[in-house]
């Protein structure tokens, strides 16, 4: 007897979401995109549609980064310390379709760089690359509140994703998005209902919920990945069947997250029997930056290259229908 | 010195030594030594507040993630998990303990616990219910005055036997007893009052005690007391027995929250060194306190109190009587008495009638005490068709969920702050209190409207329920409970790291302060509301139902005298259902535990409820957790869940 496959119906799909602007729309990207409108889980198409494909976006700093190790650090010798050239090397020589910079010189701790350092930072980048650009501040609440709203004027039309807001800091950043046209990014600590709270919260103020990304919090691979997993599952599957407040595409930040991971950073000197950490570290971004695929991510922000290039293929393999 | 023995010196506040036996641990020497050391968990390592350093002298500590390195290379240890081996001195660190040096440890921990002291004060008379008097009237103690036919030749029974069939003739009672106090003084007794005589007769479990007699008539003089008492409120209420009218209701502080304020803490505190006995005594305090205001304002005579009814959770019961409650708290969580026999009051420390009796409203399970049970029977939960949930808003937030065919029961922890304290303007539902708040939309100006219509002096749950609704409505918060940066009002101001909204100028106030809610207030009382809504939410679903097959909903709690059910719901305390299916009955447990005092049938009823309620524990669902964080939002996370509640953000 021939089995009958169950397909799921679902009554909602995922927003969509789009980054950057172009000339005709008041911005100067020569690029752009859009993400969500999914009316499935992930990758069954037999459910529904996956009108966007997955994306990555490459992660840069406004100053050398403290804690990369040589194996991450290596394919950007000569530009950490200068993020428009790490830009435009991220764009031109590994293809990134989006940047994600994040502003770590103006923490207290790293620099204390002005918010007008900041701002003329953000401008030079967009200046100097046309993909759309995800900025993300230091995650001193504070400082972020001084700081981003400066960003999110000097990049004004131009449709950035602005992160992230907290359920304890959010209408500075919410406001200033609102007012120079950006999205922003709403983050939770890996609960459903926090990211739910965070959602309303910044909609209450007026923000149209098709301009919103989840960022979920995840876990690396070994580090509570899989607690991350079923909450984007959860609010997934709350989202097809209907929840608007919960409808919105998940940023997953892999690179961050995998190269904190022992497993990713710790040199072969100190544990021969581990292998070679260039291809450990880069396997770890790849395996937390999969399975982040396979409950429904939409952007990844991801650091190694060639991580990016495998998961790039990935994707590719992913949307064959 | 023995050679086993060593001396502790405390060396803050004040040098304080103790001579103590190798190898005790630094805590519960403190204790014993009279230096006050915080601790949350009772000594078990886990809470990491009583941090102390040791500064000279031998010691063995067990490693704790609470020290951090830092203060593990300035000498930090926890002073659970060390033992001392030699002489030692040993600082307590101002974080540790409290910071008052001129005040005596006692004030001190009063003070931490600021407004939770205060004297009895009059209350509203709880008065209610839904279908009272419906019991026969048949009071715990009963006077009867008699007029005995003096002894003759032909007629020579003994002056007991003469006693009994003088009773036996107005009473049908075939079993009853006399202590030998009395025996020993009848024959006097009846030949001095000429055979004129009032016997107090008190029901004792299945029999009927002679509990007094009194030389001529003084059966109009027959009172008792009504008691709630709460883990946060002592409640007492004195009724003549005769009448059934309520002469006066009392509420207080639990002079118990100075040892900790939930019954956990107590728990614990009841194991430490006289422990127990000061639990005891400070409940027993407010309870002669309460019942001494009473009298005095009614100008009766302390010996004719002559009956206490008490309902409380159970671990209150267990102090109450002196009982140790310990086992409680270990599993398989299991109490040493959930029915108690009546018994004499004296012997519990309460002051009445020396012969008086003490009887507890018997209890379900360690966690459902007879302050539930008193509470299904004043509401009629039990005799109703009705599907019916009885929140009791308190420190312990008890439901039951049920009608006359089964009942379910579980607790959620709300904590104290519906009974005004956690809260920094908090207080219990007295004359002065606001209970009812109104927020102008575009001045942000205040009305307030007090018990009593007195100056006011702070605010109490149901005043709290207001505000909470009016600051949401006018968009002085947002749906997380923080105060709106947009606004400027000279009202809304910052206090330190924090902001707060002010209610009552000083001016305008019979305190000497602002009356204030600030953004720890609200933190805290959403995490109450938030309990009660999920633990109520859960109850239904583990038996699949859901809020709307519910046909009536009574909010039980000392609160307020009022509570408004549409305010109540925009803040998600109640679900969002038609108005008419809620019903406010104020101080339920008191109510319940009065008709118990007043009828003996009311006493069986009660028995058999909490013979039938099921108890069940919330903390081994698995959906609680999850379900308790959806409603720590205004009015919830699920906002299809309260389609009428409309609040509009800033």
């Amino acid at each position: 007897m021939a089995v009958e496959l169950i397909r799921d119906k679902w009554v909602n799909k995922v927003n969509t979401l789009k980054l950057g602007s172009g000339m005709e729309e008041g911005g100067s990207r020569s690029s752009t995109l859009t993400v969500g409108g999914v009316s499935t889980l992930p990758y069954l198409f037999s459910d529904g549609q996956m009108p966007h494909r997955p994306v990555i976006a490459m992660e840069i700093l406004d100053t050398k980064p403290p804690d990369w190790p040589k194996a991450l650090s290596e394919p950007f010798n000569g530009v950490l310390d200068n993020p428009v050239e790490w830009a435009k090397k991220c764009v031109n020589e590994y293809k990134a379709e989006v940047l994600c910079l994040k502003l770590q010189s103006t923490h207290p701790d790293f620099g204390d760089a002005s918010p007008d350092k900041a701002a003329s930072t953000v401008k030079a980048i967009l200046g100097a690359v046309g993909v759309p650009l995800i900025i993300l501040g230091s995650g001193n609440d504070e400082k972020d509140n001084l700081v981003l709203p400066k960003c999110s004027e000097a990049a004004k039309g131009e449709n950035c994703l602005f992160g992230d807001a907290t359920q304890e800091n959010y209408k500075t950043l919410t406001a200033s998005c609102l007012a120079d046209g950006h999205s922003i990014i709403a983050e939770s600590p890996i609960d459903i209902n926090i990211a739910k709270q965070v959602n309303i919260l910044i909609s209450d103020m007026g923000f149209p919920l098709e301009k919103i990304a989840i960022n979920p919090t995840i876990g690396a691979l070994g580090y509570g990945m899989e607690y991350a997993y079923s909450i984007m599952e959860r609010a997934r599957l709350a989202a097809l069947a209907g929840d608007k407040m919960l409808s919105m595409p998940f940023i997953c930040f892999v690179g961050f997250e995998a190269w904190r991971a022992k497993e990713a950073k710790t040199p072969q000197a100190e544990h021969p029997e581990w292998g070679p950490e260039v291809e450990r570290g880069l396997m770890w971004e790849v395996i937390t930056a999969t399975s982040m695929l396979l409950c429904g991510a939409d952007i990844l922000v991801m650091r190694h290259p060639k991580a990016i290039s495998i998961v790039n293929q990935t994707i590719d393999k992913l949307m064959k229908k | 010195m023995d050679k086993d023995s060593c001396i502790v010196t405390f060396l803050h506040p004040n040098p304080t030594t103790l001579e103590v036996n190798k190898g005790r641990d630094l805590l519960s020497v403190a204790v014993e030594a009279g230096v006050y050391i915080n601790s949350s968990c009772g000594g078990d390592g886990v809470c990491g507040r009583c941090k102390v350093i040791v500064k000279r002298g031998q010691f063995k500590t067990e490693p704790s993630g609470r020290i951090t390195l830092d203060e593990r290379r300035k000498g930090y240890v926890l002073a659970c998990q060390t033992t001392v081996h030699s002489d030692v001195e040993v600082e307590v660190p101002p974080e540790s303990g409290v910071e008052l040096d001129k005040i005596s440890d006692e004030d001190a921990k009063l003070l931490r616990l600021k407004g939770m002291y205060s004297q009895a004060v009059d209350l509203g008379k709880a008065a209610l219910t839904v279908e009272e008097g419906i019991f026969k009237p048949s009071p715990l103690a009963t006077k009867l005055y008699l007029e005995l036919k003096p002894p003759t030749l032909s007629d020579t029974i003994s002056d007991l036997e003469r006693l009994y069939r003088a009773i036996r003739k107005n009473r049908d009672i075939p079993i009853m007893q006399a202590g030998l106090t009395n025996i020993k003084r009848l024959g006097r007794l009846l030949r001095e009052s000429d055979w004129k005589v009032t016997a107090l007769l008190g029901k004792r479990n299945e029999t009927v005690e002679i509990v007094s007699i009194e030389p001529g008539d003084t059966s109009v003089r027959n009172y008792g007391i009504a008691l709630d008492i709460g883990t946060t409120t002592v409640t007492g209420q004195l009724v003549d027995l005769n009448t059934k009218e309520i002469l006066g209701t009392k509420g207080t502080y639990n002079k118990q929250v100075t040892f900790g304020s939930d019954v956990i803490t107590r728990i614990v505190y009841a194991s430490e060194s006289e422990g127990l006995e000061k639990l005891h005594h400070a409940v027993i305090d407010n309870i002669n306190g309460i019942i001494k205001e009473l009298v005095n304002d009614n100008k009766i005579n302390l010996n004719d109190v002559n009956a206490v009814e008490c309902a409380g959770n159970t671990t209150m019961i267990h102090l109450l009587l002196r009982v140790d409650p310990k086992f409680i708290r270990r599993e398989p969580y299991v109490s040493t008495a959930n029915f108690v026999p009546v018994i004499r009051a004296a012997e519990a420390g309460i002051k009445i009638n020396p012969r008086g009796l003490l009887a507890c409203v018997p209890g379900t399970s360690t966690y459902v005490g007879g302050d539930i049970t008193a509470g299904v029977l004043a509401c009629g939960l039990n005799r109703t068709d009705k599907l019916t949930l009885l929140i009791d808003v308190g420190t312990n937030g008890e439901i039951v969920l049920g009608n006359k065919e089964w009942m379910v029961s579980c607790a959620a922890s709300a904590g104290p702050a519906f009974e005004g304290s956690g809260v920094k303007c908090g207080m219990r539902a007295a004359e002065g209190a606001i209970q009812r708040v109104a927020i102008d939309k575009n001045t942000y100006d205040v009305e307030v409207i007090t018990i009593g219509k007195a100056k006011p002096k702070g605010i109490c749950g149901s005043g709290y329920i207001d505000c909470l609704a009016e600051l949401l409505t006018s968009g002085i918060i947002d749906r997380n409970g923080k105060f709106s940066e947009k606004i400027s009002s000279p009202r809304l101001r910052s206090s330190g790291e924090s902001r707060e909204f002010v209610l009552v100028f000083k001016k305008d106030a019979a305190v000497d302060f602002d009356i204030v809610i600030t953004e720890e207030d609200l933190d805290n009382l959403k995490r109450s509301k938030g309990a009660i809504y999920s633990a109520s939410s859960i109850l239904l679903r583990k038996m699949n139902l859901e809020f709307k097959d519910v046909e009536q909903f009574y909010i039980a709690g000392g609160f307020g005298t009022y509570l408004d059910i549409d305010k109540a719901i925009a803040i998600g305390l109640l679900p969002d259902l038609e108005r008419e299916r809620f019903s406010f009955i104020g101080n339920s447990s008191l109510v319940g535990s009065r008709e118990i005092l007043l009828s003996y049938q009311a006493k069986d009823e009660s028995e058999n409820i909490a013979r039938k309620m099921t108890y069940i524990e919330l903390s081994v669902e698995s959906s609680y957790m999850d379900e308790y964080v959806s409603s720590l939002f205004f009015p919830h996370t699920d906002l299809n869940r309260f389609p009428t509640v409309k609040i509009k953000g800033k």
